[in-house]
């Protein structure tokens, strides 16, 4: 009788255990692969999972953005009480979803339209872009830096023109020479372009691409470049400077922890919007974790020479002076800060006043030095 | 220019190794719809084997795993008289979700000594050549060409349909685990769950392409490999946009296609042999 009454209490308690935990799930857009966004999300979902005991997740890779919504479906069925999408194209099905099921909450990555059980994220490289792009500039010899880009969208021309504001902070004669190859992830065109910006005399490079392929393809013929997204330096010890590195986990330990603590609910989240930067440790510099600048690469762009207010600095100085101020509670710099032309010499931002969010997550212009196509450049 | 000649035949290099290994078994008569897939776990085992022993090794693992994905496709396709397409694209499938799921602990492993890539690209060319002396010019070619053209003929005359089918996607499967092995260990030395992304399709385009000929393979690969240069090399300094770009491989390849019209498939392609009917 006693081991009988033994068990249905462990059999409760693990009910109870069971039905204690927050169940979370992940739609992925790709395969959770060797590095890149995907691969970046399962990394803060795994953290999130090992630092907050009652959680308890679940993903599904490579879903087509038209396969989400029957997705979301089987994550209902499953019990599944918070629903992370990682893709602009799930947009639609997210928004549908969250009309389904009222009691569910939803938070969608780059997301641009909320409900009261949908919120947006998004862990932004701009201030980042603008760094690398500030030790591209000094490191570039032939003036020419390559840009390897997915799609002509505003998140990855807003990356590209911090990128490019900070070449020409420190070299005003330098081009960024653009490739679009259209895709999120396919190696083989990414190492194509690069090889067509080699031959056009670029030697130092940054991408969004979900593959060190750029790296790997620079790094044969002696070039520079900047990793994405994951630390990339065991692809080129030599050769990667540094680049942008993604902590989801920030956002995803939050998110989840107000929604456990009963802060965010599936009415609230209307206004709910998480834009993290470097001040919220979301986004970080480096060509590893913690290594800011590969230490091979400290020495010439400590020697690099830039002017700020008149003033000869360091660019090694200027970078991590810049990256100190803006990883603090309250950042001074802004790389969008006017006066800002874009290359066709219309003022894009005023002096003195900073990109609104707005402005910034439907940037369309080209900065000048930006060379190459531009589809949905502004007239 | 001469950059541009090096980039075709270096990007060539995987579309005729897997081009070839398609049009080998298609001679045959067996259509190969698995390509992709059989790239895809053929460049995985050889990037195992190249990383954990040596990327020689890894080159000649990637081949066997080839030629014992043919030979499975073969017990389908030739033995069970199954679809051959349905069979191909299975394979396709299973090729590719297999080594995504084996190639975990691979990925994000760098490859310290990469094999160089003009190796592979003139061992593909002259299999390109072997290929073609092999059709035109050997007894096995001969029955190939029977067995694929009319393979009631070739019964009657005592060689062996079933077998000639077996020895040809053998073969032509090496040729594909050689296409995988070069994009894991040269191309882009690393492994990535999905890294074919899509070529194998584009090999079994170029089959067609080259009107089941070996040596015109070479000049569609290569034909290939220096639109897909000069998509990245011309885009922003001619106004055309980056899109129409991205789909000028395709749309040469409609056109080809369009203008090759009498090129014609072996007789018997894609039906299997029954020697009771």
């Amino acid at each position: 009788m006693r081991r009988i009454l033994g068990f249905l209490l462990l059999a409760l308690g693990l009910a109870w255990a069971q039905g204690d935990k927050l169940k979370a799930c992940f739609i992925y857009v790709g395969p959770i692969g060797d590095a890149g966004w995907t691969y970046a999300h399962d990394v803060g979902r795994k953290k999130a999972e090992a630092a907050l005991p009652w959680l308890e997740t679940r993903y599904v890779e490579s879903v087509p953005e038209a396969q989400a919504l029957p997705v979301i479906d089987r994550f209902v069925r499953e019990g599944c009480q918070v629903i992370f999408a990682t893709s602009f194209g799930y947009m639609e099905a997210v928004l549908e979803g969250a009309k389904k099921y009222p009691n569910v909450i939803f938070a969608h990555a780059t997301g641009i339209k909320r409900a009261p059980n949908v919120a947006t994220y998004m862990a932004d490289f701009y201030q980042v872009y603008y760094l690398n792009g500030l030790a591209a500039g000094a490191l570039s010899k032939t003036g020419k830096v390559g840009y390897v880009a997915a799609f002509p969208i505003p998140e990855v021309k807003r990356h590209i023109n911090a990128f490019t504001l900070g070449v020409r902070a420190v070299n005003p004669k330098a081009q960024v020479l653009v490739r679009w190859i259209n895709a999120w992830y396919d190696p083989a065109k990414a190492r194509e372009a690069t090889e067509a910006l080699l031959a056009q005399g670029a030697d130092v490079f940054a991408f969004t691409e979900d593959t060190p392929t750029v790296i790997q393809t620079a790094a044969k013929k002696g070039a520079y470049s900047f990793g994405h997204y994951t630390p990339m330096l065991k692809f080129a010890p030599d050769h990667v400077v540094s680049g942008q590195i993604v902590h989801w986990d920030v956002i995803y330990m939050d998110f989840l922890k107000k929604v456990k603590e009963g802060v965010y609910t599936p009415k609230n989240l209307e206004k709910v919007d998480y834009f993290w930067l470097l001040e919220h440790k979301a986004v970080e510099m480096g060509a590893d974790y913690g290594v800011p600048i590969n230490p091979k690469h400290v020495p010439l762009l400590q020697k690099a020479q830039m002017t700020v207010g008149g003033r000869k600095v360091s660019v090694h100085d200027r970078i991590m002076a810049l990256l100190k101020d803006m990883q603090s509670p309250k950042p001074t710099f802004d790389p969008f800060t006017g006066p800002i032309q874009d290359r066709k010499g219309v003022l894009r931002i005023p002096a003195g006043k900073k990109a609104t969010l707005e402005e910034l997550l439907t940037m369309e212009w080209a900065a000048p030095g930006v060379v190459g196509d531009w589809p949905g450049e502004p007239k | 220019m001469e950059e541009a000649l090096l980039r075709a035949v270096l990007f060539g290099t995987p579309l005729l190794l897997a081009g070839l290994g398609a049009l080998l078994s298609e001679r045959g008569g067996v259509v190969n719809l698995g390509v992709e897939g059989m790239m895809a776990l053929s460049a995985l085992v050889a990037f195992a084997v190249g990383l954990k022993v040596h990327p020689a090794l890894g080159v000649l693992a990637g081949m066997g795993v080839g030629a014992l994905l043919g030979l499975f496709l073969g017990v389908f396709a030739v033995s069970l008289r199954a679809n051959q397409f349905v069979a191909g694209l299975a394979l396709a499938a299973l090729g590719l979700g297999a080594s995504g799921l084996l190639g975990k602990r691979y990925e994000g492993v760098p490859l310290p000594n990469p094999l160089p890539e003009g190796i592979l690209a003139a061992l593909a060319l002259a299999l390109a050549f072997g290929l073609h002396l092999l059709f035109s010019r050997s007894r096995f070619g001969l029955y190939l060409r029977s067995v694929g053209e009319n393979p009631k003929a070739a019964d009657l005359f005592g060689v062996s349909v079933d077998g000639v089918r077996y020895l040809a996607l053998a073969l032509g499967g090496g040729m594909i685990g050689l296409a995988g092995a070069y994009l894991s260990l040269a191309y882009r030395p690393s492994w990535t769950d999905g890294m074919t992304a899509g070529l194998g399709w584009v090999a079994i385009a170029l089959v067609i392409l080259a009107a089941w000929q070996p040596l015109r393979a070479i000049f569609g690969a290569y034909l290939f490999g220096l639109l897909f240069f000069l998509q990245f090399r011309l885009q922003g300094s001619v106004p055309i946009p980056s899109e129409a770009f991205a789909a000028m491989p395709y749309l040469l390849v409609i056109l080809v296609l369009a203008l090759s019209g009498r090129a014609r498939a072996p007789k018997a392609l894609g039906q299997p042999f029954d020697r009771g009917r």
